[in-house]
């Protein structure tokens, strides 16, 4: 019954994944071919093995450390804020409820109905030189910085985008810690944040750790928001990534960062995974 | 306001409401230091928000809660001197056996050496030193209840509150589990309030227990007193068996009148044989119970159920039957016993 989503998986993702690996360390021939022959600093293996000189080019880049720098901050601090947010919204609605984490939660969530490329064009007007943002400052005679083209802009906008699905994941993964399980720890003397870090936190870790690899896996490989908001260089790899491929014509170096992004994501699956597996062995489900 | 017991655990003129509905209303309860007292009623009593209250998860709208002799009715469950064991245990299933009982100690930071010792105790108290490391996932319902109260009784509390503790066992497991319980109880002499609408479970093992209905305790006396001289038409039907009947009762016949006369099937006795106060009768059905028999009678003045161990008759048979106690309510009240 496995068969056939594995044959379409095999065929229309597997299949591809492979072919741009062997292009990315020098298979230049066969299904390769006109990518090869239209692109620019292609490098063949030269009746080797296999050649890393593609990956060499791109590490040598000097644009390639700056975007490694933007990417990790960005994914990073823009994780981090997104699930403490979230997570609070999560928590002030189990454990208090009432009107301000209605309207908490239902703000968070509205980025959902918004499409990414609408929500980050409103961003960009909104804090560009002459958006909203410094034009209210401006009228009381300050004059602020321009956040636009900053890497500030780019964690603003990765937080508006990623923030509904990690607060509806934390939120009904806390919402399903069975209060008696809650009152058992204030039974036993315990504070509400010992009961958040030693209760709620732990009982709601899977859906955590699902927000936090889905969130940063999504910001790493952002493409729209770093696109409108970031600065032209250095710049994530999403945008990185298509300017090698369409604007500098260096299909192979694309392609060698697409799989420099693909090792940094699989090792945040992994952690999903592991996060996953312990947590089923400990429920005694394995 | 002084705490009449001294010690043990107080109850004064408490009412609660909830969801606009009066659930408690004007409850007083003195429960002697060392005493294991039930709280028996059948569902929406209001005897599961008593023992929160008692525990602090609700706060009272009026009324006051003593425990060890300090009003604690506005102070939380984190600092009561009370410990629960919650209906379905309430182990927490990312931590081990050994960690669940370790955490009241560990949340009071006191010292690995201190945790380790008294929770290897109470371990070893409820037999569960071999599953220490084990998730409660990984150990059965009954073990689970243990670790419950390990977890509870490791806090030293000055009172223990169980809430329906036995509900989710089979049966066998649950006498066995009701017995541990008492046992422990009686060797720590700690006082301790129970939550349950078992009645064999409440007679079993409490020193008193008291009997709700809607809110307000209708008696709170020891389990004989309850079953022998139930206070009140409610506790007599909701206490063991009971024939009712509307009539008049005199010299072991009854005829017309207004009282309710309740009669243990115990009380009922079928005989071949008349002898004085004994009333013509019929057997009309027998139901094996098990251990006894329940015999259906259709005497001249009314049909009663008795308990029959022995010379059991057959449906049909025709002789005598002999009526030896009585309760009469009028009002609901018991006026006398018969």
């Amino acid at each position: 019954m496995a068969l056939p989503p594995i044959l379409v998986l095999g065929t229309f993702i597997g299949f591809p994944i492979g072919l741009a690996f062997l292009f990315s360390i020098g298979f230049t021939g066969g299904l390769n071919e006109v990518l090869s022959i239209i692109g620019q600093d292609v490098r063949g293996r030269d009746g080797k093995l296999f050649t890393l000189q593609a990956y060499k080019d791109v590490i040598a880049d000097p644009r390639f450390a700056g975007d490694v720098k933007t990417t990790l901050i960005v994914s990073f601090v823009a994780t981090v804020f997104v699930l403490l947010f979230s997570t609070g919204i999560g928590l002030l609605q189990r454990l208090r409820g009432g009107k301000l984490s209605s309207v908490l939660t239902a703000l968070s969530l509205t980025p959902l109905f918004i499409p990414v490329v609408i929500s980050s064009w409103a961003l960009y007007t909104f804090y560009g030189s002459a958006g909203l943002y410094r034009t209210i400052f401006h009228s009381f005679g300050i004059d602020v910085p321009q956040i636009t083209s900053t890497m500030l802009a780019v964690i603003i906008g990765s937080i508006w985008v990623s923030l509904p699905f990690a607060t509806l994941m934390i939120t009904s993964g806390l919402q399903s810690v069975p209060n008696a399980l809650i009152e058992a720890a204030q039974d036993a003397g315990a504070s509400l944040i010992t009961i958040i870090r030693t209760v709620m936190l732990p009982l709601a870790l899977i859906p955590i750790i699902i927000a936090l690899t889905f969130t940063s896996i999504g910001i790493l490989g952002s493409f729209t928001v770093p696109f409108f908001l970031g600065a032209n260089q250095p710049t994530m790899f999403g945008v990185e990534i298509t300017n090698f491929f369409s604007v500098y014509n260096r299909p192979q170096q694309s392609i060698v960062m697409a799989f420099i992004v693909f090792a940094a994501a699989s090792g945040i699956a992994f952690f999903y995974i592991w996060a996953n597996f312990r947590n089923a062995k400990e429920s005694g489900r394995v | 306001m002084a705490n009449q017991s001294g010690e043990g655990l107080e109850l004064v003129g408490l009412r609660k409401i909830l969801g606009g509905r009066v659930i408690i209303d004007d409850l007083n309860l003195v429960v002697n230091k060392g005493e294991m007292v039930s709280l028996l009623g059948p569902s929406g009593c209001g005897k599961t928000t008593t023992l929160r209250m008692i525990a602090g998860f609700l706060i009272p709208e009026s009324g006051k809660v003593f425990l060890a002799g300090k009003d604690v009715t506005e102070i939380g469950p984190e600092k009561r001197p009370s410990a629960m064991v919650f209906q379905n245990y309430a182990l927490w299933p990312h931590m081990t056996v050994f960690k669940n009982v370790a955490y009241p100690l560990k949340v009071r930071k006191m010292s690995k050496s201190e945790i380790e010792k008294r929770v290897h105790d109470v371990l070893e108290m409820v037999n569960l030193m071999h599953h220490k490391d084990s998730r409660p996932a990984q150990i059965s319902g009954g073990e689970q209840q243990r670790v419950a109260l390990a977890r509870a009784l490791v806090q030293e509390p000055d009172i223990l509150l169980l809430d329906e503790p036995l509900s989710n066992l089979d049966a066998k497991l649950r006498v066995k589990v009701r017995e541990d319980i008492r046992e422990l109880q009686r060797r720590l002499g700690i006082t301790t309030v129970i939550v349950t609408h078992d009645q064999d479970e409440a007679l079993s093992i409490s020193d008193r227990i008291a009997v709700m209905n809607e809110g307000r305790i209708e008696q709170f006396s020891t389990p004989q007193e309850l079953y022998d001289a139930p206070q009140t038409e409610y506790v007599a039907n909701f206490i063991g068996s009971l024939n009712r009947v509307t009539g008049s009762f005199e010299n072991g016949a009854i005829s017309a009148g207004s009282d309710v006369i309740g009669i243990r099937p115990e009380d009922v006795f079928f005989s071949k044989n008349q002898i004085p106060g004994s009333v013509a009768a019929t057997v009309t059905l027998v139901v094996p119970r098990g251990h006894f028999y329940e015999v259906y009678l259709k005497r001249n003045d009314a049909e009663l159920r008795a308990f029959v161990s022995s010379e059991v008759p057959k449906a049909g048979d025709a002789g005598f039957a002999n009526i030896t106690k009585a309760l009469i309510y009028r009002d609901g009240k018991l006026v006398r016993t018969a």
